[in-house]
């Protein structure tokens, strides 16, 4: 019995997303384990315990360096059995959707997509899928163990929970033929000067309102000042003003950060179930009637034009 | 005076015919091709399941995939939209005994009626006009009820395809020899991205377009066959709400008149329906013929009106709306049918050939029944001994002996005599109905949609702002219907994208979808009109009036589950 959080890292560091999924975890049981799988793994295992892994699997090999699927799915497979663990977790991502996939095809085990929370019932595990387009939240279950379950994107906060040194134990899986059968022929990241919008705990987000694409540069002023990432609507995207890496929506991305700045954001739905579990929401808009005042902390009626540089003033002051 | 069809779209119905382009042992073979999960096509499935299981010699001959059938959309029903209160007879004749009208997932039948002509604050309850009796008749979610079908068309061995959409049609020799699939994975411009799928070509002895209003390949076909009805096809936009209400609704409820205008000048033919849907749900919707002039008109914000009707806003009071869709709907009847249903290795079916009732409302049970009839012909085609081109030939007979022709006789000239204003137009409709279509009137033109001329009466000034509860944006519906498409696929439809103002605002009105907005002044008496095709909901609006839509990538547009 316990539970197994897949840690993905990026170069030395564990990615937030799969450590909010740890920290879940440790709040729900005692027996909580991570498994870390790559090259520079080992010295990783020290902090996946101050998020709560009590025993850390470290399958330390260079040539799992590339982020390849197959032989991850061996090291799950092979860890679950030995450690006899009921209950798999994952943070999605593009590694950890094949992996959970794969894992769960080879176990046989029920994988609940997409979960927002889980929660301990009378000792049963509960997932939250959102469904009905975010509407309402849908319990959901498993006939059977183990239970696989991947978590959308920021989820979860990652708080240290404190634990001490983890046990460790490493883990030499018998990769299967066709594990290494696939290579990673390129990776290029992607330029970007601040964090990403999923990771950064501030986004400054710019819509129509700003009147063309030069205005972004108020956005990303802003955001600069606050040291957060700049985010778009979908319709400036259309219109070429930013580009869709940083669409935040429907059919953009989904942020959770402490604080949300929407500058000329008229908010409609599809914008809204992209941003609306952030924390704190402050906007700045000319129209008093704009639909994203609803669902607003703090909403300011005025131009963005005359606001903004203002407060990017007021901001570096308060810092410097 | 300005006419949406001085400015046609760059679409050339020839660029999507083409001869197999896969080499031959590439090409996915099946027996017979369907192209469309609705009704037509899933009827169509079944009956040929029905049939291929009463022969299968037969059925081994058409190879390893006897039947298959392709839908654009994520699944059998997500692009499916109706009323619906359906005539069952043609359920019942697709399904004789082996299943029972009863354990079809419906609303059961229609317990009562009331059809009402409104004003902007009375309701005057009048006798339902004859074509407008529902007694008998069934409530469904078309949505559903495809659904269903796609299960039976399934267990009769039909191979589904879903998030495939039918791009080009295969001609070689003359003969129909199948589809291509679109192409997946394009980007905005083109370019190929890291999941780009190319298209296929399915080729079958026989393909069935059963593609619905607006069919892509249903136009395309007509073009090159040169198959088109004595009248140009006209259509009605439909778009309509599913609610979830504290009080049930017991009877289907019709309405005329308010919100729309009875003038002649402004051609404003339609009305609005509200039907129950079990104890706890109606369904509610406004349908407008689309030869409608006012370049300010909005369906969409028509039914926003119409819900603040004291009368409706009665049946919706402390309801919440849960579902959101827009289609349309062709109403040519009669002369608007395709001259012949066939072609050199092709069959036409349900309303993608036009066959619908708009006095009566109706037309899923044509679809069925066409899709019945479409799957015999097909079945003697590849049979041995019989000429193909005959055995295609028999579906149009066939077509012509049964209610479907019948029906759309006696109405044929009802949706056009509307053409002459509310009074006038019923009064001819009344005389149309009571000799059971036996007066002749002469034969009444019908003209295109897109060539009626613009008009400006500061329309939009009416329309309700949106309240998030009972009256909402265009933005909030499209969400409502599921719709997550991608936004970096190309543009999937056609217009012509510098037109006079009223041209570019006429369709940023009519869109339920919000796809169209009035871009920059071009300053030489034109503007730009900026598009966001993955708002799309395919409802087909902008074909009829001067654009073209065509599929965009399989598994895009909306996902109704309730409509």
């Amino acid at each position: 019995m316990g539970i197994l959080v897949f840690l993905e890292h990026h170069g030395d560091e564990l990615q937030k997303g799969s450590l909010g999924v740890l920290a879940k975890a440790a709040s729900l049981g005692d027996d909580v384990a991570a498994v870390l799988v790559g090259a520079g793994v080992t010295a990783l295992a020290a902090e996946a315990g101050r998020f709560g892994a009590g025993k850390v699997w470290l399958c330390e090999d260079d040539s799992l360096d590339p982020p390849t699927p197959q032989p991850r799915v061996d090291v799950l497979a092979q860890v679950v059995a030995d450690g006899g663990y009921d209950t798999v977790l994952f943070a999605n991502s593009v590694l950890a959707a094949d992996v959970a996939a794969g894992l769960s095809a080879r176990l046989d085990a029920g994988l609940n997509w997409d979960l927002a929370d889980v929660e301990s019932r009378d000792g049963d595990l509960v997932g939250k899928r959102p469904a009905l387009q975010d509407s309402v939240y849908v319990d959901v279950g498993w006939t059977s163990a183990p239970r696989l379950a991947l978590f959308r994107a920021g989820s979860f906060d990652a708080v240290p929970g404190g634990g001490g040194a983890p046990e460790v134990a490493e883990v030499s899986p018998s990769f299967a033929e066709h594990s290494r059968g696939a290579r990673v022929v390129d990776q290029q990241l992607e330029e970007s000067s601040g964090p990403s919008i999923e990771d950064a705990d501030i986004v400054v987000a710019g819509g129509r309102g700003l009147g063309q694409a030069e205005s972004f540069t108020l956005a990303e002023e802003l955001a600069k000042a606050l040291g957060g990432a700049v985010g778009a609507t979908r319709a400036v995207v259309d219109a070429g003003w930013y580009p869709y890496a940083a669409q935040i929506g429907q059919t953009g991305k989904t942020v959770s950060p402490k604080l949300y700045v929407a500058l000329g954001i008229s908010g409609a739905i599809q914008h809204k179930v992209g941003m609306q579990s952030s924390n704190a929401i402050v906007s700045i808009n000319k129209d008093a009637n704009a639909p994203i005042f609803e669902f607003s902390d703090l909403g300011v009626v005025g131009d963005v034009h005359e606001i903004v540089p203002k407060l990017t003033e007021l901001i570096r002051a308060r810092k410097s | 005076m300005t006419r949406p069809s001085n400015f046609p779209p760059p679409f050339r119905a020839s660029d999507h015919v083409s001869e197999p382009a896969d080499p031959e042992d590439e090409r996915i073979e099946v027996g017979i091709l369907i192209v469309g999960a609705g009704p037509a096509g899933l009827a169509c499935a079944i009956r040929l399941g029905q049939l291929l299981e009463e022969s299968p010699d037969v059925a081994e001959r058409l190879g390893e995939v006897p039947v298959a059938l392709v839908e654009k959309g994520k699944q059998p029903g997500s692009h499916l939209l109706s009323g619906a209160v359906v005539d069952p007879r043609a359920l019942r004749r697709l399904f004789g005994d082996r299943v029972r009208l009863e354990d079809i997932p419906s609303y059961g039948p229609v317990h009562g009626e009331a059809v009402y002509l409104l004003t902007k604050r009375a309701a005057l309850r009048i006798p339902p006009p004859p074509p407008m009796r529902n007694h008998g008749n069934w409530i469904f979610s078309l949505s559903q009820l495809g659904r269903f079908l796609a299960e039976k068309a399934e267990e009769g061995g039909a191979m589904i395809l879903p998030e495939t959409a039918a791009e080009t049609l295969l001609v070689s020799h003359g003969r129909v020899v199948g589809i291509r699939t679109g192409e997946k994975g394009r980007g905005r411009d083109g370019e190929h991205l890291g999941n780009y799928e190319p298209g296929a070509d399915l080729v079958a002895r026989v393909t069935v377009l059963a593609e619905g209003t607006q069919g892509h390949l249903s136009g395309v076909a007509i073009d090159r066959f040169g198959l088109a009805g004595d009248d140009p096809q006209v259509w009605e936009l439909g778009v309509k709400e599913v609610w979830k209400v504290a009080k049930p609704l017991r009877h289907v409820v019709h309405t005329m008149g308010w919100p729309l205008r009875l003038g002649t000048k402004y051609r404003e033919f339609g009305g609005s329906f509200v039907y129950p849907m079990g104890d706890d749900m109606v369904t509610i919707g406004m349908v407008v013929g689309l030869d409608y002039r006012d370049a300010e008109l909005s369906v969409h914000d028509l039914l926003q009106e119409l819900k603040t009707h004291p009368k409706i806003r009665k049946i919706l009071e402390g309801g919440e709306r849960v579902g959101w869709g827009a289609k349309t709907i062709p109403s040519g009847g009669l002369h608007s049918l395709p001259s012949r249903l066939h072609a050199p290795g092709l069959l036409l079916c349900g309303d993608g050939a036009g066959m619908v009732n708009i006095p009566r409302l109706k037309g899923v049970h044509y679809a069925i029944e066409s899709g019945r009839l479409a799957a015999e012909a097909a079945f003697r085609a590849v049979q041995r001994g019989e000429t193909p081109a005959t055995a295609l030939g028999s579906y149009d007979e066939a077509v012509r002996e049964s209610f479907i022709w019948d029906d759309l006789h006696e109405v044929r000239n009802m949706r056009q005599v509307f053409g002459r204003g509310f009074f006038v137009g019923g009064a001819l409709a009344s005389a149309m109905t009571v000799s059971k279509g036996r007066i002749e009137l002469g034969k009444m033109r019908a003209e295109p949609d897109a060539d009626q001329p613009l008009l400006r009466t500061d329309r939009a000034a009416s329309y309700p702002a949106a309240d998030g509860k009972l009256t909402f944006d265009k933005l909030s519906s499209v969400f409502a219907s599921g719709n997550r498409t991608r936004d970096d696929q190309p543009n999937h439809i056609r217009i012509e994208e510098r037109v006079p103002r009223d041209v570019a605002e006429l369709w940023a009105r009519m869109c339920p979808a919000q796809v169209y907005e009035v871009g920059a002044d071009a300053g030489d008496g034109t503007v730009e009109v900026r598009v966001a095709p993955s708002n799309c909901v395919q409802c087909g609006a902008i074909t009829a009036k001067g654009g073209r839509l065509t599929p965009p990538e399989g598994g895009s547009g909306p996902e109704y589950t309730l409509t």
